[in-house]
Parts: C-alpha cells; sequence; structure tokens
C-alpha cells in the first residue's frame, strides 16, 4: 500500500510504502530537509522539503534529472553543505547545524565522492590512504595504533583486490583502481552507513560491472546501509532495496518496482524519457 | 670571486657566520616542513602575498613606533586570516585575488617607509633579508617555531592530508575543515612572519615552495615526503649560505639558487625513473 503526499505542483504522488515496520534498525533519518545557497537560496532551494529513513543493510539508490539535487542532498546529510532547514540524525545521532556529529558516530560513516581529482604527483600511498580510514578523528600521533592499522588495511586491500597496489602512489592509479582503494578505505573500519555519489562515474562498462559487484557482495558481508547516487536506473532495479526519486523534491520513493515505473520515470524525468543502463553480466 | 680555502674556513669561525648557518638550517627545516603541507594545499602563492604583506606589518609598526616584530605577528595572522575569508567568499580567481594583494601591499608599504624616512637604507636588506644578522635571540625562536610546528603537524597530520586530498571526504570523516583551513594558514603566516629577518620578503615564498616541490617530485610515499622537504630546505639553507661565503655573494639569493639547483636535480632523477628499462 502506498501513501501520497502533494507535490510542489499539487499533484499527489506516492510516497512510502506503508504496512508491516520495514525499519528494522534505522541507520539514517532525514527530516524536512531544505538545501539552498546564493541569492535565490530561500525563493528556490537546491532541495526542498526532502523526509526519507534509511534500514540498516538495505540499498537505496538515490535518481532523478542532472541538476535535480542529489548530491546537494547527499552533502546535505553529510554535513558538508549547510542545510537552511530539517533535520538529520545518523544513528540516532543529530547533526549539528554545523554538520558535527559525536566523533563514534561520525566513524559509522563513510563517502565516497563523485570525483576525487588528485592534482600532479600526490606523495601518498594506496596503503597510507586506506589507513587514514581506519584512524579516528582527532589529535593522534602518525604512529599510534601502527600495527592494528597495518593489519586493518592489508586486510581491506586484500578484500578488494588491490594488495598489489598497496605501495603505488594514488595519483598513479587509474579512476577504477581508485574506486576499489576507496571501498577499502571503506572497508578498513567497520561501519554503518556508506554514501557514494555517482559510484559508477568515469568507469568503463566493464570496470562498472566489477565495482559493483565488488560493492554488491561487501555490503552484504559488512551490513552496510548503503546510500547512493546513480543514473543507471537498470542497475538500481536489480540490485536496489528502495529508490528515492528527486527532483528538488522528493517526487516518489519506495521499492525499484513502483519508483522505477514507466509512469514515475516520466513524472520524474518528463514525456519522451529513454532510461540509460549498461550491460551488467551480475550481480 | 671566490674565497681561498683558508679564508673560507677562517670565515666559518666567526659567530655571525655560525649563527648564519643555523639560522639557514632552522629557517630552510621549517620551510620546507611546512611547505609540503601548502604545496598540496595549492597556497603557494598564499605564502608569496603572506610574504609581501609583512613588508606592510612592518611599515604599519615604523609608523606607530612599535617595534616591527611585535606587530609583525598579530599583523600577518590577521592578515591571513582576512585574505583566505575573501578568497573563499569572493567569486574572483584566487590567483588573480592573491595578485591583488600582494601588489598593493608591496606597494603601500614601500611608500610608506619611503614617507617616514624610516628603514630607507635598509629596504633592501627586509625585501631580500639579511641571514648574517640574526642574533641568538631570533636563534631560539625559529627552535621552538619548529618544535611547535612539527608537533602541530603531527598531530593532525590525517586531517591535512584528508583537507588536502578532498574537503567533501574530509568532512564526513569527521575533520572540523573550516578550522584547520584557517588554523594552518594563520601558522603559515606566523612563520612567514618570523623568517622575514632571515629570508626577506621577495624570497619568502621560495623557502617554503621549491624544498617542498623537490620533495614531491621523487618521494614514494607521505611518510617520506614531508621529512624529506624538510631536509632538502635545511640542506639547502646551510649550503646556500656556505656558497655566499664563499663566493662574497647575497645569502638569501644562494640559498634560493642551491634550492633551484636541489628543484632540477629532483627533475632528474623523476624522468630517470620514469624511462623504461
Amino acid at each position: 500500500m502506498l501513501t501520497t503526499v502533494p507535490t510542489p505542483a499539487g499533484v499527489p504522488v506516492p510516497l512510502t510504502e506503508t504496512g508491516s515496520d520495514p525499519w528494522p534498525q534505522t541507520v539514517l533519518e532525514v527530516d524536512g530537509l531544505t538545501v539552498g545557497w546564493g541569492a535565490t537560496a530561500v525563493e528556490r532551494p537546491a532541495v526542498e522539503n526532502v523526509s526519507f529513513r534509511l534500514a540498516a543493510e538495505t540499498d537505496t539508490a538515490l535518481v532523478g534529472p542532472n541538476g535535480a539535487g542529489k548530491s546537494t542532498l547527499v552533502q546535505a546529510v553529510l554535513g558538508i553543505l549547510p542545510r537552511q532547514a530539517g533535520t538529520v540524525r545518523v544513528l540516532g545521532a543529530p547533526l549539528s547545524p554545523s554538520g558535527r556529529l559525536p566523533a563514534a558516530v561520525r566513524a559509522q560513516v563513510a563517502y565516497l565522492p563523485q570525483q576525487l581529482t588528485v592534482d600532479g604527483r600526490f606523495p601518498l600511498t594506496v596503503a597510507e590512504a586506506v589507513g587514514l580510514g581506519w584512524e579516528p578523528s582527532g589529535l593522534r600521533l602518525p604512529w599510534a595504533g601502527r600495527r592494528g592499522r597495518g593489519a586493518a588495511v592489508r586486510v581491506a586491500l586484500e578484500r578488494t583486490g588491490c594488495a598489489d597496489l598497496a605501495d603505488r602512489l594514488i595519483s598513479e592509479l587509474s579512476t577504477g583502481q581508485w574506486k576499489r582503494v576507496l571501498l577499502a578505505f571503506c572497508l578498513v573500519r567497520p561501519r554503518q552507513l556508506l554514501v557514494l555519489d555517482e559510484a559508477q562515474a568515469g568507469l568503463d562498462p566493464q570496470a562498472a560491472d566489477q565495482f559493483l559487484r565488488l560493492l554488491f557482495d561487501l555490503r552484504r558481508s559488512e551490513g552496510w546501509a548503503v546510500l547512493q547516487i546513480s543514473h543507471d536506473l537498470e542497475m538500481v532495479r536489480r540490485t536496489c532495496d528502495r529508490v528515492l526519486c528527486l527532483n528538488r523534491s522528493l517526487r516518489c520513493q519506495g521499492s525499484p518496482e513502483i519508483a522505477l515505473s514507466p509512469a514515475q520515470l516520466e513524472r520524474l524525468y518528463g514525456r519522451g524519457y529513454v532510461p540509460y543502463h549498461h550491460h551488467h553480466s551480475r550481480p | 670571486m671566490s674565497l681561498p680555502a683558508a679564508e673560507w674556513l677562517e670565515l666559518l669561525r666567526f659567530p655571525f657566520m655560525q649563527r648564519a648557518l643555523l639560522a639557514g638550517l632552522l629557517s630552510g627545516s621549517l620551510g620546507g616542513l611546512l611547505g609540503s603541507v601548502a604545496v598540496l594545499r595549492q597556497l603557494s602563492f598564499f605564502s608569496d602575498a603572506l610574504g609581501h604583506s609583512a613588508l606592510l606589518g612592518i611599515s604599519l609598526g615604523v609608523l606607530l613606533g612599535v617595534e616591527p616584530t611585535l606587530v609583525l605577528i598579530p599583523f600577518a595572522a590577521l592578515f591571513a586570516l582576512v585574505v583566505a575569508q575573501l578568497v573563499e567568499r569572493s567569486r574572483l580567481p584566487s590567483d588573480a585575488l592573491l595578485n591583488i594583494v600582494y601588489s598593493s601591499s608591496l606597494a603601500i608599504a614601500v611608500v610608506v617607509l619611503r614617507l617616514l624616512s624610516a628603514r630607507a637604507g635598509s629596504l633592501e636588506q627586509l625585501l631580500f633579508g639579511d641571514i648574517l644578522a640574526v642574533s641568538w635571540g631570533d636563534l631560539a625562536q625559529q627552535a621552538l617555531l619548529l618544535a611547535a610546528v612539527l608537533l602541530y603537524l603531527l598531530l593532525t597530520r590525517r586531517a591535512q592530508i584528508l583537507v588536502s586530498l578532498d574537503q567533501g571526504l574530509a568532512v564526513s570523516q569527521g575533520v572540523a575543515v573550516g578550522r584547520q583551513r584557517l588554523l594552518f594558514v594563520v601558522v603559515l603566516a606566523v612563520v612567514v612572519a618570523l623568517s622575514i629577518k632571515a629570508v626577506g620578503v621577495l624570497l619568502i615564498s621560495a623557502f617554503v615552495v621549491i624544498p617542498a616541490c623537490s620533495a614531491r617530485l621523487i618521494s614514494s610515499s607521505f611518510g617520506v615526503y614531508v621529512p624529506l622537504a624538510s631536509a632538502i630546505g635545511a640542506g639547502c639553507g646551510v649550503t646556500g649560505l656556505l656558497a655566499s661565503a664563499a663566493f662574497n655573494l647575497p645569502s638569501g639569493p644562494c640559498v634560493v639558487i642551491v634550492q633551484l639547483v636541489s628543484f632540477l636535480l629532483a627533475l632528474l632523477i623523476r624522468s630517470r625513473r620514469l624511462q623504461p628499462g
């Protein structure tokens, strides 16, 4: 069964599935989130009045046309961008207006930005980069916990197939290798929430397939709740549990069957929409 | 014309020369250490602007009749904070904005100093530094600053790397990016302000940028990069001073020329490594 809410245009659209409690443990709770900047922030915010919840061990896709505010939304949820209104709670802890979370909660969150362009030769090895994901935030001498960090980094690199890259500089990696290293960065310590901004961007179909397979397997084994922005609706349909359809405001959310129905897609992307997808082998 | 070896060795026995060598070691090491992060953070031009603004701070001190060093540190720190905010909030490209800041700071400072007829004779000394004039007190100040900067970079290493890599990633990992960025520019400003006497307004950015770039070209990891940048800075400081004594040339420019040689050597090493086979 679906509930409906009026859109800014006044057209009721499905918002959430109801019935049995689908939230065994809420990892992320967003309520009435509005984000905007510049002179038009008040009249036309980039993201307006968005509410959703993410349950533990679920894979949620955030879809919508270019300029719909997807990256803005996830960055506001993570505290990277300031919000105008609304609340965000991660594992029950409120995100402060300045984007702060308690250190223990922050350590449970990992984020893969859309593009992480390393300018020129960056003297940081893959093992050192992944080690940064293991270290807690705050003041700490570099040699503190060296042994534990080394062991965790080795395991994370092996599980992501990056063991042979450990001593390479991050600026010498291909996009595909870099994305796998970032997954190792997430994997190096236990996490509960993983946020990906177009993880497939810059990857050829084969590399995208490999990355998605790895993400899919790790998500299952680690029990991560995943929130990922994607334009690949075919992949979303096959691998995600829930879909959030965004075009400045949340137009629809629910299972892929419901949220990605032709009628919903036309409402989200406009008439004459042609879906984009890779030809995946698995999962 | 170079000095004969005996005279050159004799020169090293003078306390002012020993102090100068220590100052070269300390300021070179400090420049390399802080420069290693400044270069990754793309703040090379910022350090240049800070150097030029220091002259404005000195002229302010002269104008107020206060010991310039006392005015210089708070002035440089405040100036760094204001310029950092300006760069962040202005819609102009940062290189253009910093160019406006540093050229106008220099122009105002020179005019003020000339009008006051103060320091007129030593303007060149301010522009190029006078490492031979450093006192034991200056050296103690630099040693303390080096220890403080080393501790600061060691404790905030993770934050410094993450902020240099990607600010969004840094925030998501619990780094207070805004605070870290401001703190770094204040530390950079203080180091620049205290190094002006030895290094000079025009050459200070070379001390921050060149050793770090040389180290960046040949370092195989971050663990190697930062100590190597500091060691190159220190080595160039001492070698440049020895060369300046041997050839009776100005010390600051000699150090920068040695830094340039080190950079060219690093380029050569890098290109050799990239050659197949």
